[in-house]
């Protein structure tokens, strides 16, 4: 089954100008030559700094920006045939929706664009502003609705036809604690039932906690791509060291290995290079006792800021 | 287009008349019920055969002004306010074609012209009837009818704009070819004004222009004089053929618009 063995997202050279100047006579580059794979049953994080081709390459795989040259393949289908998008759901940034229309019937009127029936449309509808936490708020008119609840209703129109493939930008963006939660979970059933998610985000922490691959995007190029566990040092970076009972005399005679020592009240956070062994051993003939022992890997962040600009990197908005 | 275009169509479109109806642009109508109203109060004083015709003669120019209104100011904004908010955005990545957005929200505000119009004509035999003056005849529908093709027109050319430039603009425009088109005779007899100007160039204007003399039967309908079904053909000839020629081009500009 050729079809099934065909990636959920195939991107080949990709590019993308836009006009830019009072007369459009020059043309800016937001993508250049994308190559991106993306398997099927994997949660995928697209990340980059603003202006980096996120929302562009998004765009472009929806067919809302015409690319310049490139191509690409949708569950197997190339990306100019209209039958993929019956497979596929996808939620804009921060997306505007009919403030006249209440969210049943927004979703309702989605609905409709897959021919799916009337009955079918109103269970599905119900179901899905139940899952999103929006049935209290189902029947208002979307004009009286925050930035958090229109986009718990963006995802749940992007859910309507049941994908298989997921396209989500920024789905964390205007969220409470609870919203992100809520998508987490809602990423991670679909996965569970071998759907397949691609999702832009700025919260690395997010990425972090639920990919298993990553692209990271640097000025309309992916700079890396692989699984979270080949692009962070699997091996530990460190250890934290949490300490008491040691004065500061104590703690300046520690071994060079120690890096980094922080005095945290009546205790010390420590910073430690070299085996387990060795750090717990130092400080116990120093007098001081060991209280928690934490090994610390490279964040994605840490790779995030290594692989950017350091111009990129005041454009970068951690969290938002 | 297949079944189902048509029926994602039919969707857009239902949805664009039901946004017409909650951001109450219908409530033209309710202007329209006073006129008449005031009229047929005015209208006692006056003698028995000017009542007919002036009740005819403002309810089928109120018509054409409420409509023109409505099919210029909302024309404009019915793809452009979809692209500046982005709802356009999560539709068109489902299985809709742009072609099948472009013309449902043309159907959308057709439908809602076409509701605005039945009742305002409802309006018109409603007065006619409490004047004691008859039922009004067929005639009038006929009337109403080539009003209908030149609001369709219009929003036709609303949207042929909004395609290529912003809704202010294209309201600009718009508004340039509708006063145009309703003075086309002037164009027409350029050359005693302007004797300078070459004769295939006042041709061409005349011709390009939508002529929207050719739907106004408003004096016909008036005076009772009879519309032939022939004349009635080659207007509706005329209002298609240009209609599909407004909406392909600007169909072809939204076809490659980038939506960024």
């Amino acid at each position: 089954m050729a079809m099934s063995e065909a990636p959920a997202v195939s991107i080949t050279g990709l590019r993308k100008t836009f006009p830019v100047g009072f007369l459009h006579r020059r043309r800016r580059e937001a993508i250049c030559g994308l190559d991106l794979r993306v398997e099927r049953g994997e949660i995928f994080g697209y990340l980059g700094p603003n202006g980096s081709g996120k929302t562009t390459t998004l765009k472009l795989l929806m067919g809302l920006l015409h690319a310049d040259a490139g191509s690409a393949a949708i569950l197997g289908v190339d990306w100019r045939a209209r039958s993929w998008r019956f497979r596929i759901g996808y939620q804009p940034e921060n997306p505007y929706l009919y403030d006249y229309l209440t969210a049943r019937e927004y979703l309702d009127y989605v609905g409709r664009l897959f021919g799916i029936g009337k009955a079918e449309r109103r269970r599905r509808a119900g179901e899905l502003l139940e899952r999103v936490g929006m049935a209290y708020a189902a029947d208002w008119p979307m004009r009286r609705y925050s930035k958090g609840m229109l986009q718990r209703v963006g995802l749940a129109q992007a859910l309507v036809n049941e994908p298989e493939l997921l396209f989500l930008d920024e789905p964390m963006s205007g969220l409470d604690p609870s919203g992100r939660r809520m998508v987490r979970d809602l990423i991670l059933e679909l996965k569970r039932d071998g759907g397949t998610v691609f999702f832009s985000t700025h919260i690395l922490s997010d990425a972090e906690s639920l990919c298993d691959r990553v692209a990271l995007l640097r000025a309309g190029k992916v700079a890396e791509v692989g699984a979270l566990s080949d692009i962070l040092r699997v091996d530990v970076s460190h250890l934290e060291v949490l300490a008491s009972g040691l004065t500061e005399e104590a703690v300046a005679r520690l071994p060079e290995t120690v890096t980094g020592r922080h005095r945290v009240g009546d205790r010390w956070r420590l910073e430690a290079g070299g085996t387990l062994a060795e750090v717990v051993r130092a400080i116990e003939q120093s007098g001081g006792r060991v209280l928690a022992v934490s090994p610390v890997r490279q964040s994605l962040e840490e790779v995030f800021f290594r692989e950017i600009t350091a111009e990129e990197q005041k454009a970068w908005i951690p969290g938002d | 287009m297949d079944s189902r275009g048509l029926s994602r169509m039919a969707a857009v479109a239902a949805n664009t008349f039901r946004e017409t109806v909650r951001e109450r642009v219908l409530y033209n109508l309710v202007f329209f019920a006073i006129l008449m109203t005031l009229s047929g109060l005015l209208l006692g004083e006056l003698s028995i055969r000017q009542d007919e015709k002036i009740i005819k003669d403002i309810g089928l120019a109120a018509m054409d002004i409420f409509g023109t209104l409505i099919a210029i100011f909302i024309g404009v904004g019915l793809v452009n306010k979809e692209i500046d908010r982005r709802s356009l955005y999560p539709l068109l990545a489902k299985p809709l074609g742009r072609t099948e957005f472009f013309l449902g929200k043309f159907a959308g505000l057709g439908l809602t012209l076409l509701v605005n119009l039945a009742v305002m004509t409802a309006g018109v035999y409603t007065a006619l009837l409490l004047a004691r003056r008859g039922w009004g005849g067929l005639l009038i529908l006929k009337g109403v009818y080539a009003i209908y093709l030149s609001l369709l027109l219009v929003v036709a050319l609303a949207l042929f704009f909004s395609t290529l430039t912003s809704s202010a603009m294209a309201a600009v425009g718009t508004v340039a070819m509708v006063v145009a088109g309703r003075f086309s005779d002037v164009v027409h007899n350029m050359r005693e004004v302007l004797p300078a100007a070459p004769g295939w160039f006042v041709s061409a204007v005349y011709y390009l222009l939508p002529n929207f003399r050719t739907f106004d039967f408003k004096d016909r309908v008036a005076y009772g004089d009879p519309l032939p079904a022939g004349v009635l053909g080659l207007v509706t000839l005329y209002g298609v053929l240009y209609i599909g020629a407004l909406l392909a081009g600007g169909l072809l500009a939204f076809r490659r618009r980038d939506l960024s």
